[in-house]
């Protein structure tokens, strides 16, 4: 599916997503993004840090507000911009929980061909409710009609 | 693997130094691969097509679309290199203060142009600032803002990454699940 940005209309609330992380995920953050700090695959050390097991990395939460984000737009879509605070962890054996909105909608004509956007906000939650990332995303889209 | 074994150490003093530098540019070991965003792809369970239909990607971007979530993963250099030298540490990692471990506390990038399988990128990083001592639920330390600028092989631009980190020394007694928004609590404080 192709959402196009001329049909969208603002705000709108996306499909949420849901991802339960099981230990071979958090273990497959190092082997995905050579990120070894031993908080992602080190239960003792991440215990001896202050954390109750192993953690998932920036890039896996990252790819998960973007996952929220393309995955209602589609493949045509493109991050092109996402700022996001690591507000709290999520561990092995937590599900995360993926909510976004459409919060505007505005056509880039300072370069050349304009660009059609979105601004998105995406919240990262927990199983327990608590709010691990939230983030502030921007996509851009194909238009049915190229026309700001 | 010690975590403490590529932080470098010192004051705050020795950090401040170190504020407004820049690294000599420094290219990934190897080319953007199918096998690489795949990978990552199947860590996150997204089955975005730029990222798995080689014909579909190739008419939409020119070829498989790096995940931009993967931007810092293509120039962190492999867990172990047959010279046996020891890997490059990011800037943010040798900015000496007294902490003995790290954790991420924000980031904010922008995808300039879309990273295809067989670019090849290249980093300049910056040390923004470095804060006071603070104390959180974690532990006490400092937090360091760094700027990645990202560019490939025809030396354009691609991404510019902003991260923050605290670098810090753990409390004597670990923390519970529910307790952990210490580095909300003092993200908000800094910002302030």
């Amino acid at each position: 599916m192709t959402v196009h940005w001329d049909r969208v209309t603002v705000p709108l609330e996306l499909p949420e997503v849901i991802d339960e992380i099981d230990y071979q995920r958090v273990v497959m953050n190092s082997g995905a993004t050579w990120d070894y700090f031993p908080g992602h695959f080190d239960p003792d050390y991440a215990h001896a840090q202050g954390h109750p097991t192993i953690f998932v990395n920036t890039m896996h939460l990252a790819g998960f507000a973007d996952r929220v984000a393309t995955g209602w737009a589609g493949p045509t879509s493109r991050v092109v911009r996402r700022k996001m605070t690591l507000a709290g962890s999520v561990y092995a054996g937590d599900t995360m929980v993926g909510r976004g909105r459409v919060i505007a909608k505005r056509c880039d004509t300072s370069v050349e061909p304009a660009r059609y956007l979105l601004d998105l906000r995406i919240e990262v939650t927990n199983q327990r409710g608590e709010l691990c990332c939230p983030v502030e995303l921007t996509l851009q889209l194909a238009a049915a009609e190229p026309r700001c | 693997m010690d975590g403490r074994s590529t932080l470098a150490f010192g004051s705050y003093a020795d950090a401040l130094r170190m504020v407004g530098k820049t690294s000599e540019p420094r290219t990934a070991g190897t080319v953007v691969s199918a096998a690489r965003i795949q990978l990552f792809a199947a860590l996150i369970h997204d089955g975005n097509a730029s990222y798995w239909d080689a014909d579909f990607a190739r008419r939409s971007w020119g070829g498989l679309l790096a995940p931009p979530a993967l931007l810092m993963g293509w120039l962190i250099p492999p867990p172990w290199l047959p010279t046996g030298e020891p890997r490059v540490a990011s800037i943010a990692l040798r900015v000496p203060l007294p902490g003995t471990t790290f954790i991420n506390a924000a980031n904010d990038a922008e995808f300039l142009l879309p990273i295809v399988e067989g670019d090849r990128l290249t980093v300049v990083e910056e040390v923004v600032s470095v804060s006071p001592e603070k104390r959180t639920r974690l532990g006490v330390g400092h937090f360091v803002e760094t700027l990645d600028t990202v560019s490939r092989q025809d030396r354009a631009v691609v991404a510019r990454n902003r991260n923050t980190l605290f670098r810090f020394t753990p409390h004597a007694t670990p923390m519970t699940r529910a307790g952990d928004d210490a580095e909300r609590s003092d993200e908000e404080e800094r910002r302030q």
